[in-house]
């Protein structure tokens, strides 16, 4: 709606990771995205803010197809990573997958020891050649995480049994692990406390120099804190995106002012 | 008063209790409800409660003693002499009873009087005669004194039932009129109702768990008399079952090993028939069948629970069995004496736990949490790979506890065995002899004519309580496992 192209338009087509190109959503007769226009950076941090059910969560999930595993949901338009169109026949949403990593809201461990929790993305994808390789590659995963120092005595202790804080944190370096291109974040603060929470932001700020993370929140603190580029949803519709420092200082639709400033939503 | 009158009486009594005390609460109150502390019907459900409970309890309690302290008096009046050779005191007790009743209903029927029923003096021969003519079951000629215990016994019990109603009416009356005084506005007699409710639920938790102890008990004191007269060592230990009946001659081997072996081994053809077919049916059904088709092969899939197991047993005995006669008996490979084996009772006992092993799994694999499917799909796994990494690892406790259930199923199944496997016990491992197993076993030994001071009768009671130490590990296991499993989630 409005002038969401232009505004699409006015990111940097240099660096362009996802564009996304008159995007409808359907969950059965409901149309739950309308026409949404985008270009996310590469190598950056971009917040999807806006109220609860404005479609954010659902846009992030068309990112990866993960709408593919829900019977009713129905997308249309274009999706373009590196531009390529990820809706594409040809494309095996599995490998798009492997390629667009996800961290969901609620810390989902598997009920496997930590090391399996990190090594089960290359085990499925063959990225290691024997274990040597593949130790070494829970490592890093789990540094880049920011958990090393945690568990590190304890690498065949359940996921389960860490606390919240540090079983999101053990998701991320899982995703981590698979070495995506692109890191979805759904919310990935709201079941953690603020201490857990300022440790996910450090480090979703340090997983910037080597993916391109998009992240849906709630928070628009948070959104401020940890992204260079906000969005703002609104009832299906993309209303805004642009700088961060932009949109929460000097917003251009009235509905995003109305929003920050805590009139609606 | 026959017994359905006295009970519809006291149920008269509780009725009128119930309006009483609703409108006594309710004219306390000045008819206003609000200040009333129960709803009105609370005070007629408290008389109604109060009136009844006692009544019938005592009803039930003399019913229950009434027979016994009867039977102890009147066994008293027997004469030693009266017992003959080859019988004993049960015996002549049945016949005073059956005289008793004939009595009962010769004068009911108006061929004997009244007087002459109890007259002590009456001439034993010509009362036979008489209650012959009436049609009533004598078996011999009575003598004098079991005709005169029979008419004690009829006096005593009648005498008995009139106390019983004069009692039961009396209780009724006294705690309905007792709970109708205690209906004023303040009483709280919505509380004393859930007390009464309570202990309704109490009631009904302890049949269920004093029938269980009694189950056991039972078995326990048969199995004691049983190894008195028959060492157990040589029950646990040794390898033949032979029992002979008394009468043929020669003493029986009673070795529980081959039949438990015949057990084990066609519950373990039926687990590795069940339990891959029922397992992958229910990854099928829980994770890639749509709704449409999930709505229609699941409740398919639970006919198969519904059928009784004696059709399992016809199925085993008319159709698996000589289909592998055709491929392993003389014709074929030459492995199979006849249709009755192992295999073809397995086999049937499989497709019998097939919807058992299917539909717990299924209920368990949909209890593993969406949250951890879309976690293994985030990083780029296929379904199968989902599956068999993820859903079936989280779900496999739950999984371990149904199969264990379905093996202490397969263990106490008795039909498909009867028809299906055979009688013969004996240890081999070829799975196409014929086998027999402890529950079958149990069923032969005490089917027909079975003198139950025997060991060869007896003997079922040790099997029986084997097969429930078994089949009770197993559930315990099996309890304990999904217990685990449950608390991984919550």
């Amino acid at each position: 709606m409005y002038d969401t192209e232009k505004l699409g338009t006015d990111v940097n087509q240099n660096d362009t990771k996802i564009s996304a190109r008159n995007v409808q959503v359907y969950y059965g007769d409901t149309h739950a995205i309308k026409d949404v226009n985008v270009d996310i950076g590469s190598k950056a941090v971009t917040a999807f803010i806006g109220p609860s059910g404005c479609g954010k969560s659902t846009f992030l999930r068309c990112i990866n197809r993960m709408n593919d595993t829900i019977d009713v949901c129905r997308v249309e338009g274009d999706i373009k990573i590196d531009g390529e169109d990820i809706y594409d026949k040809r494309v095996d949403p599995v490998q798009l997958r492997a390629k667009v990593g996800m961290v969901f809201q609620k810390p989902n461990p598997f009920p496997k020891s930590i090391y399996d929790n990190i090594a089960y993305g290359p085990r499925i994808h063959g990225l290691a050649k024997n274990k040597a390789e593949l130790d070494e590659i829970v490592e890093k995963s789990l540094r880049r995480g920011a958990i090393w120092n945690e568990v590190k005595d304890r690498l065949h202790a359940p996921g389960t049994g860490l606390s919240g804080g540090q079983q999101q944190r053990l998701c991320i370096a899982r995703a981590v692990a698979t070495e995506p291109e692109v890191l979805l974040m759904d919310e990935p603060c709201s079941a953690l406390d603020p201490i857990a929470t300022a440790q996910v932001e450090e480090l979703i700020d340090e997983l910037r120099d080597q993916f391109s993370v998009v992240i849906v929140t709630h928070s628009m603190q948070q959104a401020a804190r940890v992204s260079q580029k906000t969005a703002f949803f609104h009832l299906g519709n993309l209303v805004e995106y642009g700088d961060t420092s932009q949109i929460f200082t000097n917003p251009k639709d009235e509905r995003t002012e109305s929003y920050i400033t805590g009139r609606i939503g | 008063m026959p017994l359905l009158w006295l009970c519809a009486s006291v149920l008269a009594i509780a009725v009128v209790g119930f309006v009483f005390g609703r409108q006594r609460a309710l004219s306390t109150a000045g008819g206003d409800i609000r200040s009333l502390h129960s709803l009105p019907n609370y005070y007629g459900w408290n008389v109604f409660m109060k009136a009844t409970v006692p009544a019938f309890g005592l009803i039930v309690v003399w019913l229950i003693a009434q027979p016994l302290i009867l039977q102890n008096s009147i066994a008293g009046m027997i004469p030693e002499s009266e017992i003959k050779e080859g019988s004993n005191i049960g015996l002549v007790m049945a016949e005073v009873h059956r005289t008793a009743t004939g009595l009962e209903n010769a004068v009911a029927a108006g061929v004997i009087s009244p007087a002459l029923a109890t007259d002590a003096n009456a001439d034993s021969a010509a009362v036979t005669a008489m209650l012959k003519e009436s049609g009533q079951v004598v078996t011999s000629e009575i003598s004098q004194s079991l005709l005169n215990a029979a008419q004690a016994f009829r006096a005593m019990n009648a005498k008995g039932n009139l106390w019983m109603t004069v009692l039961g009416l009396v209780v009724a009356l006294a705690a309905g009129v007792f709970a109708a005084i205690q209906c004023t506005k303040d009483y709280k007699a919505r509380n004393a109702v859930e007390r009464g409710i309570l202990m309704l639920l109490i009631a009904a938790a302890s049949v269920a768990i004093l029938t269980t102890i009694g189950i056991v008990l039972s078995l326990v004191f048969n199995t004691i008399e049983f190894f008195r007269l028959y060492p157990a060592l040589d029950f646990f230990f040794s390898p033949e079952w032979a029992p002979s009946f008394s009468g043929r001659g020669g003493s029986s081997k009673l070795g529980i090993l081959p039949l438990l072996w015949g057990t084990l081994y066609i519950s373990i053809i039926a687990l590795v028939v069940a339990v891959p077919i029922g397992l992958f049916a229910a990854i099928y059904l829980s994770e890639y069948a749509t709704p449409r088709i999930r709505g229609i092969a699941k409740p398919m899939l639970e006919i198969l629970a519904g059928i009784p197991t004696i059709v399992y047993g016809l199925f085993a005995l008319l159709t698996i069995g000589p289909m592998l006669v055709s491929v392993f008996g003389q014709d074929g490979l030459g492995w199979m004496g006849g249709g009755r084996a192992v295999m073809t009772a397995g086999i049937a006992m499989g497709i019998m736990l097939i919807p058992f092993v299917s539909s717990l799994s299924d209920d368990i694999i949909n209890a593993v949490p969406q949250a951890m499917r879309d976690g293994s799909y985030g990083l780029g796994a296929t379904q199968s790979e989902t599956i068999k990494q993820v859903v079936i690892p989280a779900a496999l406790p739950g999984i371990v506890g149904a199969v264990l259930l379905a093996a202490s199923r397969a263990i106490g199944e008795t039909m498909i065995v009867v028809m299906g496997a055979g009688a013969a016990a004996r240890l081999s491992l070829n799975p196409f002899e014929a086998m027999t197993t402890v529950t079958a076993k149990i069923v032969s030994q005490l089917t027909g004519d079975s003198d139950f001071a025997s060991p060869e009768a007896l003997v079922a009671f040790a099997l029986g309580i084997t097969l429930f130490v078994l089949t009770l590990a197993l559930n315990v296991l099996a309890l304990f496992i999904v217990r685990k499993y449950r608390e991984q989630y919550e």
